[in-house]
Parts: structure tokens; sequence; C-alpha cells
């Protein structure tokens, strides 16, 4: 049973691990220079209102990316209170 | 297959600093709701003795008004909200 359940999950591990490796890893500390330059810009353009030119399908888009770098707040959370549901205190 | 995406550093950098915070924020609120419940466990605990307690002596009383004695006990505890003041 397990070994069926080995030989299905191997090549999907594999996958798993090509896009992981570069897609979730932690920022290196040669990056945060960039990300703080993006993040200028980004504020830049929310003060010079250069972000009314953005398309909708743009915003949607950032929306969503926005949606998803919060919800990691929620797993970590739930790391941190060692449980999925609710505090088992 | 596609390629991987090569991310923002932004995005990384919000990604994992959003984690950290979460796991902080679990951390700490679980550490602070802990003793609480354990206290509110404790009161509830002392109040269901209390109420076993009452209870017990009403189970009692009601004995022993049906085997036909007087209908009134020495035995209560002090109650402080009595109405004949």
């Amino acid at each position: 049973m397990s070994g069926a359940a080995v030989t299905y999950s191997k090549p999907r591990l594999a996958t798993f691990w090509y896009y992981a490796k570069v897609e979730l890893v932690p920022p290196t500390p040669a990056e945060i220079p960039r990300a703080i330059q993006s993040l200028k810009k980004i504020v830049n353009s929310a003060q010079t209102g250069s972000f009314k030119q953005l398309t909708v399908k743009e915003a949607v888009l950032n929306g969503l990316v926005a949606t998803e770098v919060l919800m990691w707040f929620y797993v970590g959370e739930i790391i941190g209170k060692r449980g999925i549901i609710g505090y088992d205190v | 297959m596609v390629p991987p995406v090569q991310v923002s550093p932004l995005i990384k950098l919000g990604r994992y600093s959003a984690l950290f915070l979460g796991v902080a924020y679990g951390a700490t609120r679980y550490n602070y709701l802990k003793p609480r419940a354990e206290e509110e466990r404790r009161i509830a605990a002392e109040e269901k003795k209390k109420q076993d307690e009452l209870k017990r002596i009403a189970r009692e009383l009601a004995e022993g008004c049906l085997s036909g004695n007087m209908c009134f006990s020495s035995n209560l505890p002090a109650q402080d909200d009595s109405i004949l003041k």
C-alpha cells in the first residue's frame, strides 16, 4: 500500500522541488536592497497617482499577489499556535 | 515543463516577513491565552463543586421531607443572600 503511494508521489515530489527551489526560497541578503527599491517604486506610484494608469487586469493580479502574501501570515500563525483551528489552551 | 518563475525579491521578502510575524503572533497569543484558560478552568471547577454541594444538600432535604420528618435542616452552609435581613 505504501509502496504504491511512494511510487505515485516520487515524480510529483520531484516536480514540486524543481519549482520550489526557485520560487519558494527565502530572499538572500543581496536581494533585499532590490526589494526595498521595488517598495519605493510602489510608494512613489501611490504618491504621484501613476497607479491609476494600471489596467484592471494588472490591478487584479496585483491584488491576488498581495492576498497570497498576506495569507502567509495566517500560515505562520498556525505554526506559532501549534494547531490548525483555534488555540489549544 | 514550464520553467519556474523568477519571483520578485519584494514578494519573497513580504512572504517570509509575513510568515515570521505570523509565527511570532501565534506564539505570543498562545502564551497569553494559556494561563487565562487555566484560571477559568480552575474557577469553573470550584463553582461546580459548590453547586454539587448545594445539590447534595437539597437532595438530602428532599429525602428528609419524603420520609415524614420535619422539613428543615440545620446543616445548611451560611447563606448570605437571605431576604429576611
